[in-house]
């Protein structure tokens, strides 16, 4: 997918990607537009998508209590949206003609980004200077290691996901012209989806319990007492 | 794709937009509807654990009931019969001793009649030996000396054989 300058819009010296502006776009309308019709008409005994929803929630929930102690409950908006977000924009792209919003390092280094900021600033907010003394931790030498490390978070994050969802779209595009005819083009393309389809909820899994961990290293109170 | 530009900050706000979406049209009111089936089926447990206690305090009612009246009854049927033995006793005892008087009664109209009719066979054998003695004999002898004659006969009779005379 070559970025044409067509997509390309200037703004305040910043250039912004139409392209991927305007398919996440699309995938915030298809999840809230869901989270609507799965909620609109709740039910004591919950049938289709409502139960898809609560499926959703309740098990990342459970994921963000254990983790994340009693202070898990403010954040546990903001991580269930990330994996209905990153799950809904990593099959987008499986859909003809669509591409999706995580194929770009923009999204996914900007939602690394966003976590890991999150973490060091609850992290001082919570913890103070025992937050601060943490990466001196055992030895004061440890801060190289330890700062590596937090620099690593982001970038891992976001180029785990970034990998995963661009290869595989490529892998979309380029079949059919590895192929000598559409016929020969089925049984591979159908099983690469089905793998794609399956590789974007892993990814979306892995990116959401990973944010769950790095967050739990600010917020969770289990030494604080 | 590699290209970091504008698009990045764009789409950091386009999440916490999504998020705060997300949290008013699905988050609060999925929360909201757990808690309510929570809060739901809490109380169905509390009911029909309470059902259950009152079910059952009832059938421990019903028993103790069944088995008080149970307890009555045998009450009811124990005095019962222990009056009916006071009264099969009590006509027992009034009939043997009706049989007694009665058996008293006839013994002393016996032994009466015995009296009478010894009394009477007296007098019959005086006047008869008399008259036997009287015309046998033929001699006179004045009232007075037959009188005593056959009462000494008699006396002498009454000792030695009326008491064996079976009547």
């Amino acid at each position: 997918m070559p970025e044409s300058a067509a997509h390309e819009l200037m703004l305040f010296g910043l250039s912004f990607n139409m392209e991927t502006l305007k398919m996440t776009w699309m995938v915030m309308a298809v999840v809230v537009i869901m989270s609507i019709v799965a909620t609109r008409n709740m039910k004591l005994v919950p049938v289709g998508l409502q139960n898809i929803f609560e499926l959703i929630i309740t098990s990342l929930n459970s994921q963000i209590n254990a983790n994340l102690g009693k202070r898990g409950v403010l954040f546990a908006p903001f991580l269930i949206s990330l994996f209905l977000f990153l799950l809904i924009s990593n099959w987008w792209g499986l859909i003809p003609g669509m591409a999706s919003p995580t194929n770009t390092l923009n999204t996914n280094l900007g939602l690394a980004l966003l976590v890991v900021v999150m973490l060091h600033v609850l992290g001082l907010y919570y913890k103070g200077t025992k937050y601060i003394k943490h990466f001196f931790e055992p030895f004061a030498p440890f801060v190289i290691i330890k700062l590596i490390e937090e620099i690593a978070k982001p970038i891992t994050l976001s180029f785990r996901l970034f990998g995963n969802i661009v290869a595989g779209e490529l892998l979309i595009h380029i079949l059919p012209k590895l192929l000598p005819n559409i016929f020969a083009e089925v049984i591979p393309g159908v099983i690469w989806l089905a793998f794609s389809t399956f590789v974007g909820i892993v990814q979306a899994f892995v990116f959401t319990m990973l944010s769950m961990s790095y967050l739990a290293d600010g917020v969770n109170d289990e030494e604080d007492a | 794709m590699i290209n970091i530009d504008g698009t990045l900050l764009a789409q950091l706000v386009n999440f916490i937009v999504l998020v705060i979406l997300l949290r008013i049209f699905a988050y609060k009111p999925i929360m909201k509807m757990l808690h309510d089936r929570e809060a739901k089926i809490a109380n169905s447990i509390e009911s029909a654990e309470n059902d259950e206690k009152k079910a059952k305090q009832t059938l421990d009612e019903y028993q103790k009931q069944l088995a008080e009246a149970r307890l009555k009854a045998q009450e009811i049927i124990d005095k019962a019969m222990k009056r009916a033995q006071q009264e099969y006793d009590a006509s027992v005892v009034q009939t043997k001793q009706e049989i007694e008087q009665m058996r008293q009664n006839a013994k002393e109209d016996i032994v009466r009649e015995r009296a009478r009719a010894a009394t009477q066979l007296k007098g019959e054998v005086v006047s008869l030996s008399m008259a036997a003695a009287s015309k046998i004999i033929a001699t006179n002898i004045d009232d007075a000396a037959n009188q005593k004659l056959i009462g000494e006969f008699i006396e002498k009779l009454d000792k030695n054989k009326l008491g064996d005379l079976s009547c």
